[in-house]
């Protein structure tokens, strides 16, 4: 396995477009619930939790700048085969794998569940799994450039939905707020271990930084985007937590989706219908990407070729989305999604950061010394 | 094949008596019934005229060639021959099988008993029809002149119009069995030399036996064969033709045909119509918006007609719902059924109306329209809503600027309201996101098909999605990475100058 990753210049794209994978990543459907998940743990001050996650995971991502840096052109698997070792660095790297198909698994899993309690309660879980596939895999095939093209456009066709969240946003009671701070530190803390799988996906910085056209551009965009989506999710939870009362907001999963119930418009009655369609283009953005991070995988660690490597994964996913119709199921998947993105890709950054950093110093001094004895 | 090819090795050569030559010619010309073959005499030399008097100018044949032949002072001889009769492009030739051919392209013979060789002048005539009006791509304002089917026509109008010496116009005979003279004319100091090379290279490198049309050529260059977008404007306006050129374009012209081919294109340009510069700028860009909102209407107003009344009766506020509800009561087919029937029929008024002639077309269109849509309503086969739905969308379309364009968009939408039948706003969904990841995956000649939406730029998008005012633009299109990327000024453009 090579460590440096030469990149052809038609598959790079400028470090303005950062902003949007990152974005795009950490969005999903995982924003449909936080709300409730986040409130159940912190209550009404869930917006600290919040605020605390997206501290935590900017830091995260200057880690793993500094880490990337470092090197010249890799990305994660070279990096840890230059610390590790070949056998290590691929252990690891399947264990991303893993993660991947996993998360992948889960959002489409999730959003096909939202479609069967809103829209189509009878619908073939296979077939709506199917509408979700056949879009990722033929945006795959069209390249990397045509992956960010789907991912930049699809968020300028999406977004616009929360504007319709303005009526909500007239009517919230500042009162449920109050007290602030009234939960204590560790309800507070426990809202942000809640948040781990809403706020994943940034660990795409690891293996798309390879090829980011201008490197040195790239800080900016990566922490706009983080920034985006974080207050995107904290405006939710913020109006989510002002509009409905703490037992309403207990009993629904998708508390946002229920929001948009109270927006009416004089040609259209429902406007979650149309959330939930336009939700589409929220959840492929993530998905393409995902799945580019797994065949990208495949194909550096086990030399697969490009076109099967997409089909292969694509088809097993499609595969294993039947087994997962009931709600708990689902939620099983989630949380154990939730356990490996823990260490994976909360904690596993910091604990690369002084190898690196003492690498590169002992390293230094070696050159040092070369420089001295000659 | 080899017998008549050793066959043609045992040709008499020249010199060779007339009787000879005649004889010969008959044998080998398939339609030598057409041949018309004089002899004169002038003293003690015979010379042999010959031509086929449809493939050339009769009158230029008589006054300048035989009337000067025959007035000539001189001993007839081919040199003679050649410096005395006023006609230029007169040429030499000793060959008979070339001589052959020349007289089937149209040039005439002239042959002195017992020389070695002959001479042929170009006295072509090919018919054409004069300059007209543009009509398929009709416009209000504006210089309305369109290009012609004659090649030479068409460059002088564009040449006229690009008086400036860099203007390249590269010769490429494209075809093996009818090669066809085409040209590809760019500016050398503006337009991207890969474009150009591209464009050359793929041009020169097409194995057809013969094209009859731009628009087959454009199928054989395009970039993505299985695609139903069109990928290079078409234009017969000549106007459009010299702005593409103005803006680092190729233009491509073949013999033949009246349209010319303008690469690269992005999806936006086939919503531009040459019109929108000469309105002014808040006029243009209004008329663009509702452009692109037309043709929104297009893919979608049906499709989601079928997604509300088949699934999502929730969707629609209770208001609108009764009275939906009322209109379609007594139809007695799904949705699906009913939008189909109709568009289907507006297709078939809108094709009537295409092939018959101007009078009668308007005619069909007006009573099929009425009458046909009445009488589907009072039969109650369709609902009244759907009619006004079916009509909306199918004005929406006919607002696209370019034809193709708009047939595109019209034929997409049927997928789509099959999927929103089958799948209501999810299917619908479905098909919306394969239709933009496909836009998104297209190129023409190399360009991304959705500049400059993606790749971003920004600068761009007072070309594409509205106007500034004229001195504001002075810049070209920066997403095709032109060699001269500005067209002016700016800052000196926008001072107003009067002194007085």
């Amino acid at each position: 396995m090579k460590k440096t990753i030469q990149v052809p210049i038609h598959n790079q794209f400028r470090a303005f477009y950062m902003f949007f994978v990152i974005f795009s990543m950490q969005a999903g459907v995982g924003i449909l619930g936080t709300p409730r998940i986040v409130f159940l743990e912190a209550g009404h001050d869930a917006w600290i939790s919040i605020i605390l996650t997206y501290l935590y995971v900017v830091i995260l991502l200057m880690i793993m700048l500094y880490i990337l840096r470092q090197y010249d052109n890799h990305d994660i698997l070279g990096v840890q085969a230059d610390l590790f070792g070949n056998f290590i660095s691929k252990v690891i790297g399947t264990i991303y794998l893993v993660y991947f198909s996993l998360q992948l698994l889960s959002i489409l899993v999730t959003y096909i569940e939202v479609i069967k309690v809103f829209v189509f309660p009878k619908s073939q879980s296979l077939i709506l799994g199917l509408m979700l596939i056949i879009p990722v895999v033929y945006t795959l095939l069209g390249g990397l450039r045509v992956t960010i093209g789907v991912v930049f456009i699809f968020i300028f066709l999406t977004y616009w939905v929360l504007i319709l969240l303005i009526e909500p946003l007239r009517q919230i009671d500042f009162l449920n707020f109050l007290p602030i701070m009234d939960r204590g530190i560790s309800d507070i803390m426990r809202g942000v271990v809640a948040n781990a799988y809403t706020f994943s996906g940034f660990e795409i910085l690891f293996f798309i930084y390879p090829f980011v056209q201008g490197k040195d551009r790239m800080t900016k965009p990566i922490i706009l985007g983080t920034s985006g989506i974080s207050l995107l999710i904290l405006l939710s939870t913020t109006i989510a937590i002002g509009f409905l009362s703490p037992d309403q907001l207990q009993r629904r999963i998708w508390p946002l989706l229920n929001l948009y119930k109270i927006q009416t418009s004089p040609i259209i009655e429902r406007l979650d219908y149309v959330v939930i369609a336009e939700w589409m283009m929220v959840v492929l953005p993530k998905a393409i990407l995902l799945m580019w991070c797994i065949s990208y995988i495949a194909i550096r660690m086990y030399n697969f070729p490009k076109k099967a490597s997409i089909y292969v994964f694509s088809i097993i996913i499609l595969v294993c989305i039947p087994f997962f119709n009931e709600h708990f199921v689902i939620q099983k998947l989630i949380d154990s999604t939730k356990y490996i993105a823990y260490g994976l890709v909360y904690i596993y950054p910091l604990f690369l950061l002084p190898l690196v950093v003492i690498k590169k110093r002992v390293q230094r001094k070696k050159k040092g010394k070369n420089h001295a004895n000659r | 094949m080899r017998r008549r090819s050793t066959k043609q090795k045992n040709h008499p050569t020249f010199p060779l008596k007339l009787s000879e030559l005649r004889q010969m010619l008959d044998s080998e010309l398939i339609n030598s019934q057409d041949l018309s073959f004089t002899v004169y005499k002038q003293a003690n030399k015979k010379v042999a005229v010959f031509y086929i008097p449809y493939l050339v100018d009769q009158q230029k044949v008589e006054q300048l060639a035989l009337q000067s032949l025959l007035d000539m002072q001189t001993e007839w001889t081919s040199d003679t021959i050649l410096s005395e009769i006023p006609l230029a492009l007169g040429k030499k030739d000793s060959d008979i099988s070339s001589i052959i051919k020349k007289v089937t392209e149209g040039r005439i013979c002239i042959y002195v008993e017992k020389e070695n060789e002959a001479i042929t002048y170009e006295l072509a005539k090919s018919e054409k029809r004069g300059i007209e009006k543009a009509e398929t791509e009709s416009i209000v304002i504006g210089p309305q002149i369109a290009l012609t089917e004659s090649l030479a026509s068409n460059l002088n109008v564009i040449n006229m119009r690009v008086n400036i010496p860099d203007l390249a116009m590269e010769r490429i005979d494209v075809g093996k069995r009818n090669p066809k003279e085409t040209r590809m004319i760019y500016i050398q100091s503006i337009a991207n030399e890969t474009d150009v090379n591209t464009m050359r290279q793929r041009l020169s490198e097409l194995e057809v036996d013969m094209i009859e049309d731009i628009h087959m050529l454009k199928q054989y260059i395009l970039d993505s064969s299985f695609s139903v977008f069109p990928q290079y404007v078409s234009s017969e306006l000549v106007d459009r033709s010299v702005y593409s050129l103005k803006e680092g374009k190729i233009v491509v012209l073949i013999e033949d045909s009246p349209l010319a081919l303008i690469a690269p294109s992005t999806f936006f340009s086939f919503f531009e119509s040459t019109e929108d510069r000469y309105f002014h700028w808040e006029l243009s860009t209004f008329i663009r918006i509702l452009r692109f909102i037309a043709a929104f209407v297009t893919i979608l107003l049906t499709p989601m007609y079928v997604v509300a009344t088949t699934f999502h009766f929730e969707l629609i506020p209770s208001q609108l719902l009764v009275t939906l509800g009322e209109s379609r009561a007594i139809v007695p087919f799904p949705p699906i059924i009913e939008v189909i029937l109709l568009e289907l029929i507006i297709e078939l008024l809108r094709e009537a109306g295409a092939r018959l002639p101007t009078k009668v077309g308007q005619t069909i269109g007006i009573v099929g329209g009425v009458v046909v849509g009445t009488a589907a309503v009072q039969a109650g086969i369709t609902s009244n809503i759907l009619i006004i739905l079916v009509t909306l969308s199918a004005l929406a379309s006919f607002s696209t600027p370019n034809y193709i364009m708009g047939n595109t968009i019209r034929l997409i939408r049927f997928p789509l309201i099959i999927l929103a039948a089958y799948y209501g706003i999810i299917g619908l969904m479905f098909g919306i996101c394969l239709l933009i990841i496909h836009l998104i995956r297209l190129q023409s000649l190399g360009r991304p098909y959705l500049a400059p939406l993606y790749p971003l730029r920004l600068a761009d998008f007072n070309k594409v999605f509205f106007r500034l005012p004229e001195q504001y633009q002075g810049k070209r299109f920066l997403s095709y990475r032109l060699k001269d990327r500005r067209l002016f000024n700016r800052r000196e453009a926008t001072k107003k100058k009067d002194t007085y």
